[in-house]
């Protein structure tokens, strides 16, 4: 069984799947966690080395302060590849034309940079709704009183807001 | 406010929020008249802070007062259109 950030992974479950076991973890965010972290499709969690393990929970402890992903610019079309019989020459620099002011930005279209799992994501819904309740708007008030709050009906049904509509919802 | 909220509503960034320009925004800031209006779609602007309005729920004019932290919601959203179940015990009263 492996452990990352107190949370249990099984150990015969793939990892794409095995991480959906983090609070705010679904399929598409497991698939892209596995590609930061470069761990192959069909990867179960026992077969995961501990250098993997360690750059998986390095990430997910703060998704927002990891490094940036390696950046491999694609070959320009006048690109004239070298002879085999050269050595291969060093890896070009990141464009310029991207950011040349701030190298750290990141680049577009990181949808892991904002990622809140866990005990954070419990604590962030938690506050969005404290302050729609401390503002007395009509979505706090329905939070509240433990009812649907975007109009649905609340005479037969509505068992899910019973459950879940709470001004503390994780408490 | 949250500084994403016009992106995360659904409407169009480029739009900016929706608002009804009322004319006599700093006139009722001094005097501290309430603005009393219809207009329960209107964003409350940073610039409404500290005003008081009567927004119409269907029926009455609901006092609100604007904070802070209700920049970015909606007028509407403070004057409930909704009246509370209450049971009577005699239908003939």
């Amino acid at each position: 069984m492996v452990h990352i950030l107190g949370t249990l992974l099984p150990e015969k479950q793939l990892v794409k799947f095995a991480l959906t076991h983090f609070y705010g973890v679904g399929h598409l965010t497991a698939a892209r966690l596995c590609a930061r972290t470069q761990i192959h499709d069909r990867c179960k969690i026992r077969e995961l080395t501990p250098s993997q393990i360690t750059s998986l929970t390095g990430f997910l402890s703060s998704p927002s302060t990891a490094s940036t992903l390696p950046h491999f610019p694609l070959a320009t079309p006048d690109y004239v590849p070298p002879r085999l019989s050269e050595p291969i020459p060093a890896a070009p620099r990141r464009p310029t034309t991207v950011d040349a002011s701030n190298p750290e930005k990141e680049l577009p279209g990181d949808k892991l940079r904002g990622l809140r799992i866990g005990a954070e994501l419990r604590r962030d819904i938690r506050d969005n709704i404290a302050h729609l309740r401390n503002i007395g708007s009509y979505v706090g008030l329905r939070h509240a009183l433990g009812f649907p709050v975007r109009g649905q009906r609340s005479r037969p049904n509505a068992h899910t807001a019973r459950k879940l509509n709470r001004v503390v919802r994780y408490a | 406010m949250y500084a994403t909220a016009v992106v995360q509503s659904g409407r169009s960034a480029w739009k900016g929020p929706f608002f009804v320009a009322f004319p006599n925004i700093r006139l009722a800031l001094e005097n501290n008249v309430p603005i009393k209006t219809k207009a329960r779609s209107c964003t409350i602007l940073p610039n409404f802070v500290g005003l008081r309005f009567l927004v119409h729920n269907g029926k009455d004019y609901l006092p609100v007062n604007v904070t802070q932290d209700m920049v970015g919601h909606k007028l509407g959203e403070f004057s409930l259109t909704r009246k509370r179940f209450t049971f009577r015990a005699t239908k003939n009263k």
